[in-house]
């Protein structure tokens, strides 16, 4: 898998609105049970991540701004165009999570298939079809009935078919699913090459770590509504009543303890066999002050280390 | 550097969507054992015009078995299971929307899934008139004197596709509104189509059905005498022309009607939505 999949992705990159997605207080209603509420975002060429748990709308969200449901108040605008019209669509590729192909094609005759609808004559739709699936890592096996794939080739599949038209926006749900180590490393690095061809990238993911590595930042979506948005650094910083946790090692730990407890940022230590773990009322300040103790102290600190700056302790203290 | 294309245009997509639907349909089981089901046709019509009383002669024959047999079950079943699974199916195994995220309008892709049905229906049911007259063909005593009545079997291939029209039309339409379209396929033609079957010549619900304009059409074009309209048409026991009215016209507003209302729900529908589920 190479990030060549999406190479040339756009005709002009400085033709780009600002914003390739924009939600405009979307509501969604499915009768009486809203899936979302008043959704207020923004996406333009970045890798944008969209977390919350099971059921909270996320899946709303992204067939939201495909047009495969339509809002129930409010707006969708992909690159100024209204979501499901056919110039949005034009410029959307989407991955979707559900597992469902035509069995008895072929991946490339699959993808080609769907290629045909966006203006490609046949013999352009094939070899377009080939040369993604090859860049997916399907190889030879693009000819063979895709009821005989594995997991992880039916996701190259559906990735190729968002892929093949050289999309503007890319929506991504759960694209890691089913692919190995190694593929799922080749596809973080092709979505990470997005941005710098022009395009835009929703990705959803229940892998928080994957999705750390990949965005540019998150929007969490809790019980139909949009809690946070932003870095993840920003969105931790923004959580003073969860004090962070750093991990400290190094030689004479209670002498070390009995130091920092006296530090105004510092509201607990505890100390353990091999290290030292901090609990701060802020950051601001602290890894300053550690890094000058560190210099001076007696074999040198062997390690500083956030416990909880990661997106999954951000997304467990915003959404229990 | 390539550009981003507006997608294809409303005929081109017509025409893919039916090429696709039928290299999709022609990979179904269904359509091997309509091939079945058509050699037996032929078989069963060769037998059947072995052992038949000496007195029904091979007008009468070929006219009742393909009527009865193929043109009020064989054929409503295949092409309503066929049209269901062409626009059913998709929705049902959600590959829908790789469809509907493509630029293309909800509308043609169903006219393509139609014209599929139709070509793919009206293949089976043609295939199953030729076989059912081959086999009472070879039997030349029933035909005697005239011969052999070659215009039966255009009759019949016509009827055949005007059928297969009208059939895919509410296949599509109750593949595209009714979330049990199977369901409903089986009220149209057990329920509705035989209950009206039973009405006077001039209830109006006769209009919301297929067999009859259908048997209608089939007893302008044969021309039958008393004893053979009788067998065409049981409940009705004193058949005259004048009941014929326009059969052509009446299958053609229900196809449209059919057709229109499929369109309708189908690029209105949120098939995704959770409320569906």
């Amino acid at each position: 898998m190479s990030g060549q999949a999406v190479a040339g992705a756009i005709s002009d990159p400085h033709a780009q609105p600002a914003a390739l997605l924009e939600f405009g207080h979307v509501t969604k209603w499915y009768g009486t049970i809203a899936a979302l509420m008043d959704v207020s975002f923004q996406v333009g060429t970045e890798v944008v991540g969209l977390i919350g748990k099971n059921g909270v709308g996320k899946s709303s969200l992204m067939k939201l701004a495909v047009g495969l449901l339509r809002p129930s108040q409010g707006r969708i605008l992909v690159g100024g165009h209204e979501a499901g019209s056919r110039r949005a669509r034009a410029m959307v590729g989407f991955c979707p999570e559900v597992d469902r192909l035509y069995e008895d094609l072929t991946g490339l005759t699959f993808v080609a298939w769907m290629l045909r609808y966006h203006g490609w004559s046949r013999r352009e739709a094939r070899q377009r079809s080939a040369e993604v699936l090859d860049e997916l890592g399907l190889g030879a096996n693009m000819h063979r009935p895709i009821r005989e794939y594995s997991k992880g080739m039916r996701q190259r599949v559906r990735l190729g078919q968002a892929l093949a038209h050289r999309p503007r926006f890319l929506l991504l749900d759960e694209p890691m699913t089913g692919l190995d180590p190694v593929a799922r490393a080749e596809l973080t690095r092709a979505i990470r090459q997005l941005p710098a061809q022009g395009v835009g990238v929703l990705v959803s993911s229940h892998v928080l770590h994957e999705l750390e590595a990949v965005v540019d930042r998150v929007v969490l979506v809790h019980q139909g509504c949009l809690v946070a948005d932003g870095r993840v650094a920003e969105l931790r910083d923004l959580l003073p009543a969860q004090p962070h946790r750093v991990r400290v090692a190094g030689p004479r730990l209670r002498e070390l303890a009995g130091q920092l407890v006296t530090w105004s940022q510092v509201q607990s230590v505890t100390v353990g066999e091999h290290a030292l773990e901090v609990w701060l009322t802020g950051a601001p300040g602290f890894y300053e002050s550690l890094t000058e103790l560190g210099a001076s102290w007696p074999g040198g600190l062997q390690e500083i280390r956030a416990l909880d700056d990661d997106l999954a302790s951000v997304f467990g203290y915003l959404v229990g | 550097m390539s550009t981003l294309r507006a997608g294809l245009g409303w005929i081109p997509t017509v025409i893919e969507s039916a090429r696709q639907t039928a290299v999709l349909l022609s990979r179904r089981r269904l359509f091997w054992i309509a091939a079945g089901v058509v050699a037996l046709l032929g078989v069963c019509a060769h037998v059947v015009g072995g052992r038949a009383a000496e007195r029904i002669d091979g007008r009468s024959m070929f006219c009742l078995l393909t009527w009865w047999l193929h043109s009020t079950v064989l054929l409503p079943w295949t092409t309503l299971f066929l049209g269901v699974q062409a626009v059913h199916g998709r929705i049902e195994d959600r590959t829908f929307q790789f469809l509907f995220l493509r630029p293309v309008g909800r509308i043609p892709l169903l006219l393509g899934n139609w014209l599929a049905v139709v070509l793919a229906a009206a293949l089976a049911g043609g295939a199953g008139v030729v076989a059912l007259f081959a086999g009472v063909a070879t039997r030349p005593e029933r035909w005697l004197p005239e011969g052999l009545e070659w215009r039966l079997l255009a009759i019949f291939l016509e009827v055949s596709f005007l059928a297969a029209l009208a059939y895919s039309a509410v296949a599509v339409f109750f593949g595209a509104y009714f979330r049990r379209p199977l369901v409903w396929s089986a009220f149209f033609v057990v329920g509705l189509q035989m209950l009206t079957a039973n009405l006077p010549v001039s209830a109006g619900l006769r209009r919301l059905t297929i067999t009859d304009p259908l048997r209608r059409l089939v007893l302008d074009r044969v021309e039958p005498n008393q004893q053979l309209a009788r067998g065409l048409w049981p409940a009705e026991r004193a058949f005259n022309p004048d009941m014929i009215g326009a059969p052509v016209q009446d299958l053609v507003l229900f196809t449209l009607v059919c057709l229109g209302l499929g369109m309708w729900a189908y690029s209105r529908t949120e098939y995704d939505s959770r409320s569906r589920e």
